[in-house]
């Protein structure tokens, strides 16, 4: 039996599994425990149908929506359909299965209606902890993937009986804090049963066949959104590329470059020449890099294209076995999630900016610009502050960078100071803009930020893990490249040193991190003897 | 007529201002509608009395809502205001949460410019720590020199944020009283918004300082005409009515004044009624406003955002969406869409004649034959079924359609967005929305409200008496009432019923201080506490209504059990009480219902004209006048019930019957 679905069906059902999608989200901000979900909101929700291609998605990180168009899909190729079951919930976080890095966690619960399979309800969260060597499983020097934490293949860890106890237990003898994870995953499971309710809702509304059948209509309209972009774009090759600090592991920068192919309403995106698998972790995934390429032909030439498995029909994404962007299952990847994606992005962008000149901004903070502050309290409690730094927006044709923002593949905000201070070994002795940092030019990029951390305890554990160190956020037409990254130690014996981009220390009482993010790239040759400081911070708000 | 006794409400929208007026004898009601003076709310306000033929020697209560504040934040329309923050923070601001407004529009600014630029943004020296503890001193000099700072300015206004003052406010305190010799207005944080988290404070104070100054000018010139033998009384976003002295330090209560307006009337209906759960449904012509009520009380919610702003002030939860009777339809890649562009009053739907050619809701109920054809609007304005037919041709060409069905489509694809609405403000309380009661009224409200409910799956709606008057109506039946959320965090292995006792006491003192300065008495203030509490590793705050802080085992249990319903799960993790809310308010004396009494009877059809609600194409429909409706009297659908300015649907399958006090109660046909 076939359905034909009228427009209005059609709306009235992608609204509702929307709505499905951002419940997930809002149950998992409302119960989580963990400040990174609950506070800077590092967690993603979508709905995909059953055979796993993405149909919704909540309003949250592009790089987590775009990994998780793979991640059912990946999972169904190893967990026969037949061995779902109602009430299941089943995670996972191998970057080879449709992943990123091991601490972003998927949770996947099959819905079934009618007794068939019809549709997954997906929690992705970024736990704190996942083991490993290092607090918060960021390790500076890991060289291969073992080192970077617990690794979880598909796992149905909660049946329509409840939770394996067994199962939890080996999760939770495995990674930091286990009492935060715990309630973590319960929020996830929680999560993604709300989803199902809605589901069962809709189904039990319009019938489970019209469901199917508006679930592959939305497949099609996007495919056809997404042409109809494609299309507006001239036929050709374009090529773009952009560099890396350094491979995490000793060695100088790392190329990502891009050669797009737009014939049609097809495009391919070949990564054949990005430089060979990193050393350290900065490398990443085939699935991070179809995220990338395709937020950024989502930002560029359809803005309103609705994001389903079927925007990624008319693209091809090519990347080369053994190079930084299909490195293989070995290799370590955890800062390639945030770090290399968004250089992904910057090539891709690159790439069209002889066909988009108007549409591109300069280079900003394409780095999660992150520190990792592992440590116990005065009250004896362990905890593990992770925390993204933005920068400066990059400027574009017809306006100034926004100060102290994510960009692009992110959009996870910041700790307060006053729940860091409550919750934390730390005290927050300023945070203010980075005044200058904006690249100078006919539009500033925007400042970056300026914010001075002191540790209270004893023995604290520091990680960084940013970009943007070496090679500064680009200028476009002209106008010039904005500040550098800079993170400084003050330690309390008087030793003083900058921290590279890639690093575990260790920290104890009175010492200071001192965090300078990046400005953004300046746009078109600036006026004569425009300064580099005094007032640029009046200027970029006042405009 | 007798000098004195009636009670009037004004709420004063966008496009129109609306008058409801109680006679001494709390029987005698009289309504009005007129054009809203942007240019002088005033006088708007002046014209309503009249429009009810009163002066002001027969007022002696006038509540009155406004959308004005609402506007001043929507469209940056504040005064210019200076900032004092701790030193090392002045920029707190520019920086707010790094997030950015629109994930793939790179074109649009990611974030709002700071509303207080950096030039006027000055630090001080001292520090406290979270628990409130000096870190170190304010000195003398440094607040010398900031007042000194402000005053070269030539600022009116400052607001003062400092690191966790929610927990200590005597630096703000000190600060305060070194600015007011230099400037009029001042907003101290702890006073606007005593939570932790910098930028959601300081940016609601923000906002307050801002406000200030213009909210200060209207209550000026309000009370300049408002002699002193009427109690002059606004009504405030957290849903009852509060006396302008109150107001002009707490501006931001009077940001969703209009909307809480609305939504405190249909609180009161559902008490009156007995409903448990209901649902207020206010579609105007811009925009619906949805908010949930519990066991006759509105959801009132502190965390939300305006303009862009965040904004954490006690207000009714109310969830605004961009579709009313304005919004206009359109095709996009294959799929129908309504809104959130609107028609606006001006050019207004295409059936005004006013020049619009855009098909909208309102001309697709036209369309459908649910507004009568050739009916006369308030100033003389005539619906053309002509034009609305026109500017819906090219969108059923589109579609491959007869117009009718394009019509169809557009509402229903506008019930949609508000079914979407409808979902938020059940689900993310756990409740099951179905099981609710939609009360309808708006100006549009009643012609949808069968149709959502029954999308939804709901059973009943209510359209309640003067339901196109219904937001001054919920004015003029407001309590006084002030509401003050503190930060405690008190984890429950560390109770304290003493300081517990203390911080209540105070708090009871600080919101009962305005109702006293009004001349109430101590005896006549009702409180009224919600405990917000959290696992101690979340977030998020449950909240539990009348705690009784003596039991903190009681109060735990009350607790994991909110959880279990809300998330689906609970754990015996240690909690704690993360704030205290109170609510001060004064119970009405003469809360006698304004809604009309109907004698029974049975009503004629006035007339039978086509209407469409399906497929199956036009059927006859027999039209009623609203005030001939006999009480009981059961009118079976298709029909259409109107008044002057609101058309009630009654679709085939559906039924209507109408109570002793004027309510319209309509079975949707839905059984559940």
């Amino acid at each position: 039996m076939t359905f034909r679905i009228d427009p209005v069906t059609l709306e009235v059902i992608r609204n509702a599994l929307t709505a499905a999608a951002e419940e997930i989200s809002l149950v998992v901000m409302r119960s989580a425990r963990s400040p990174l979900l609950r506070e800077a909101g590092d967690h993603s929700s979508v709905i995909t149908d059953a055979d796993g291609f993405l149909i919704s998605q909540g309003r949250d990180v592009p790089m987590h929506m775009g990994v998780m168009s793979f991640t059912v899909r990946e999972f169904l190729r190893l967990v026969p359909k037949a061995q779902l079951a109602p009430g299941d919930v089943w995670f996972l976080n191998l970057p080879e299965v449709g992943g990123n890095h091991l601490p972003d966690v998927k949770a996947i619960r099959p819905v079934f209606i009618e007794g068939e399979l019809a549709a997954f309800a997906v929690s992705l969260a970024h736990w704190a902890d996942v083991g490993g060597a290092v607090p918060g499983s960021y390790v500076a020097n890991a060289t291969d993937a073992w080192q970077e934490g617990l690794r979880i293949p598909p796992l149905r860890v909660f049946t329509a009986d409840g939770a394996d106890t067994e199962k939890l237990g080996i999760i939770l003898a495995n990674v930091r804090g286990a009492a935060e994870r715990k309630g973590d995953i319960l929020a996830q499971v929680a999560a993604t049963r709300a989803a199902e309710l809605r589901l069962h809702q809709i189904a039990a509304q319009h019938g489970a066949g019209l469901l199917q059948a508006a679930m592959a209509a939305i497949h099609d309209r996007a495919e056809a959104q997404m042409r109809a972009a494609i299309i507006s774009i001239p036929d050709g090759e374009y090529e773009g590329e952009d560099w890396l600090d350094d491979d995490a592991g000793g060695g100088g920068p790392v190329a990502i470059r891009v050669r797009v192919r737009i014939a049609g309403d097809t495009a391919s995106f070949d990564f054949s020449g990005c430089d060979k698998a990193a050393r350290g972790p900065v490398n990443t995934t085939p699935f991070i890099t179809a995220a990338s390429a395709f937020y950024v032909m989502k930002a560029l030439f359809g803005p309103e294209i609705q994001p389903s498995g079927g925007c990624y029909r008319p693209f091809d994404i090519i990347t080369r076995p053994g190079s930084i962007l299909d490195p293989g299952p070995e290799k370590p990847v955890v800062g390639g999630n945030h770090e290399t994606s968004q250089r992904i992005a910057d090539a891709v962008f690159r790439a069209f900016a002889s066909v988009v000149p108007d549409g591109i901004t300069a280079g900003g903070p394409t780095t999660s610009g992150l520190l990792l502050f592992g440590g116990r309290r005065a009250d004896g409690i362990w905890t593990t502050l992770y925390e993204t730094h933005g920068g400066g927006e990059g400027a574009r044709v017809d306006r100034d960078g926004a100060p102290v923002i994510r960009v692009h593949m992110s959009n996870v905000m910041n700790t307060p100071a006053e729940v860091i201070e409550a919750e934390y070994p730390l005290r927050i002795e300023t945070q203010a803009l980075r005044k200058g940092s904006g690249g100078a030019g006919r539009h500033r990029g925007g400042e970056g930020l300026h914010r001075v951390y002191h540790i209270l305890c004893d023995d604290m554990s520091v990680t960084s893990m940013f970009e943007r160190r070496v090679i500064p956020p680009y200028g476009l037409a002209g106008g010039e490249p904005g500040a550098r990254f800079h993170v400084e130690v003050r330690q309390a014996d008087g030793k003083e040193y900058e921290l590279p981009g890639k690093a575990n220390i260790r920290l104890g009482p009175g010492d200071r991190v001192i965090v300078n993010s990046c400005g953004g790239g300046g746009y078109g040759p600036p006026a004569k003897a425009q300064d580099t400081n005094s007032n640029a911070d009046q200027r970029s708000e006042l405009a | 007529m007798l000098d004195g006794g009636w009670r009037v409400g004004i709420d004063i929208g966008g496009t129109f201002t609306d008058v409801v007026a109680i006679g001494p004898d709390g029987q005698t009601t009289r309504t009005a509608k007129v054009d809203t003076r942007t240019d002088d709310r005033v006088l708007g306000l002046l014209a309503a009395l009249e429009a009810v033929d009163l002066g002001w020697r027969d007022v002696t209560d006038l509540v009155h809502g406004t959308t004005m504040v609402t506007n001043a934040i929507i469209e940056n329309h504040m005064a210019d205001a200076a900032l004092v923050a701790t030193r090392g923070f002045s920029d707190t601001l520019a920086i707010g949460r790094q997030n950015r407004r629109h994930l793939y529009r790179l074109d649009l600014e990611p974030k709002l410019k700071p509303q207080i630029p950096a030039g006027r943004r000055f630090e001080v020296d001292g520090r406290l720590d979270h628990d409130g503890a000096e870190l170190e001193p304010m000195s003398d000099e440094s607040i010398a020199r900031i007042a000194a700072q402000i005053a070269a300015t030539g600022v009116r206004s400052v607001a003062v944020s400092l690191m966790h003052s929610y927990a200590n406010g005597a630096h703000e305190t000190r600060l305060a009283e070194a600015l007011k010799k230099h400037v009029p207005f001042v907003a101290l944080s702890h006073r606007v918004n005593p939570e932790a988290r910098e930028y959601e404070r300081t940016a609601t104070t923000a906002l307050s300082a801002g406000l200030m100054p213009l909210v200060g000018s209207y209550l000026d010139r309000l009370e300049g005409i408002c002699p002193a033998t009427t109690h002059l009384h606004l009504f405030h976003s957290a849903g009852g009515m509060a006396s302008s002295r109150a107001l002009r330090d707490l501006p931001l209560a009077l940001a969703m004044s209009g909307p809480a307006a609305g939504v405190v009337a249909a609180s009161t209906v559902a008490r009156d009624i007995g409903l448990g759960l209901a649902i207020s449904f206010d579609m105007g012509g811009t925009t619906t406003d949805i908010c949930l009520i519990r066991d006759g009380h509105a959801e009132v919610s502190s965390d939300r955002e305006l303009g862009g702003r965040p904004m954490r002030q006690p207000m009714i939860a109310v969830d605004s969406i961009g579709a009313g009777g304005g919004s206009i339809a359109r095709l996009d890649h294959g799929t129908l869409r309504v809104g959130p562009e609107s028609a606006g009053s001006f050019p207004g739907p295409a059936c005004y004649g006013r020049g619009g050619g855009l098909p909208t809701v309102s001309d697709a109920n036209l369309i459908l034959g649910y507004l009568e054809p050739d009916k006369t609007l308030g100033d003389g304005l005539r619906l053309r079924p002509d034009l609305a037919r026109a500017a819906m041709v090219p969108l059923a060409a589109a579609l491959a359609r007869p117009v009718e069905q394009a019509a169809l489509g557009v509402i229903q694809v506008a019930n949609a967005a508000m079914m979407q609405a409808l979902r938020r403000s059940t689900v993310e309380h756990g409740i099951d929305g179905r099981q609710a009661t939609l009360i309808a009224f708006g100006g549009a409200g009643p012609m949808h409200a069968v149709a959502v409910a029954r999308e939804f799956g709901m059973s009943h709606v209510i359209v309640p008496a003067h339901s196109s008057v219904f937001s001054a109506l919920g004015c003029v039946s407001a309590e006084m009432s002030y509401s003050q959320q503190q930060t405690v965090r008190m984890p429950v292995g560390n109770w304290d019923v003493a300081a517990l006792t203390a911080i209540r006491r105070d708090l009871r003192e600080t919101i009962s201080e305005p109702l006293r300065a009004s001349g109430v008495a101590d005896a006549d203030i009702v409180t009224r506490e919600v405990a917000a509490l959290r696992y101690s590793g979340q977030s998020y705050a449950i909240e539990v209504a009348d705690p009784d802080f003596a039991d903190p085992e009681g109060l735990g249990r009350r607790f994991i059990a909110l959880h279990e319903q809300l998330y689906g799960y609970a754990t015996d993790e240690p909690w704690q009480l993360e704030a205290i809310r109170i609510r001060a308010s004064v119970p009405r004396e003469r809360n006698g219902s304004a809604a009309p009494a109907v004698a029974s009877g049975e009503a004629r059809a006035i007339k039978t004209l086509p209407c469409i609600f399906d497929d199956s194409g036009p059927v006859p429909t027999p039209r009623y006048r609203r005030a001939e409706l006999g009480c009981d009297q059961i009118i079976a659908g298709p029909a259409i019930v109107e008044d002057d300015s609101a058309t009630i649907v009654i679709p085939p399958g559906a039924s209507e019957s109408t109570d002793g006090h004027g309510h319209l109660h309509i079975a949707t046909g839905v059984r559940q």
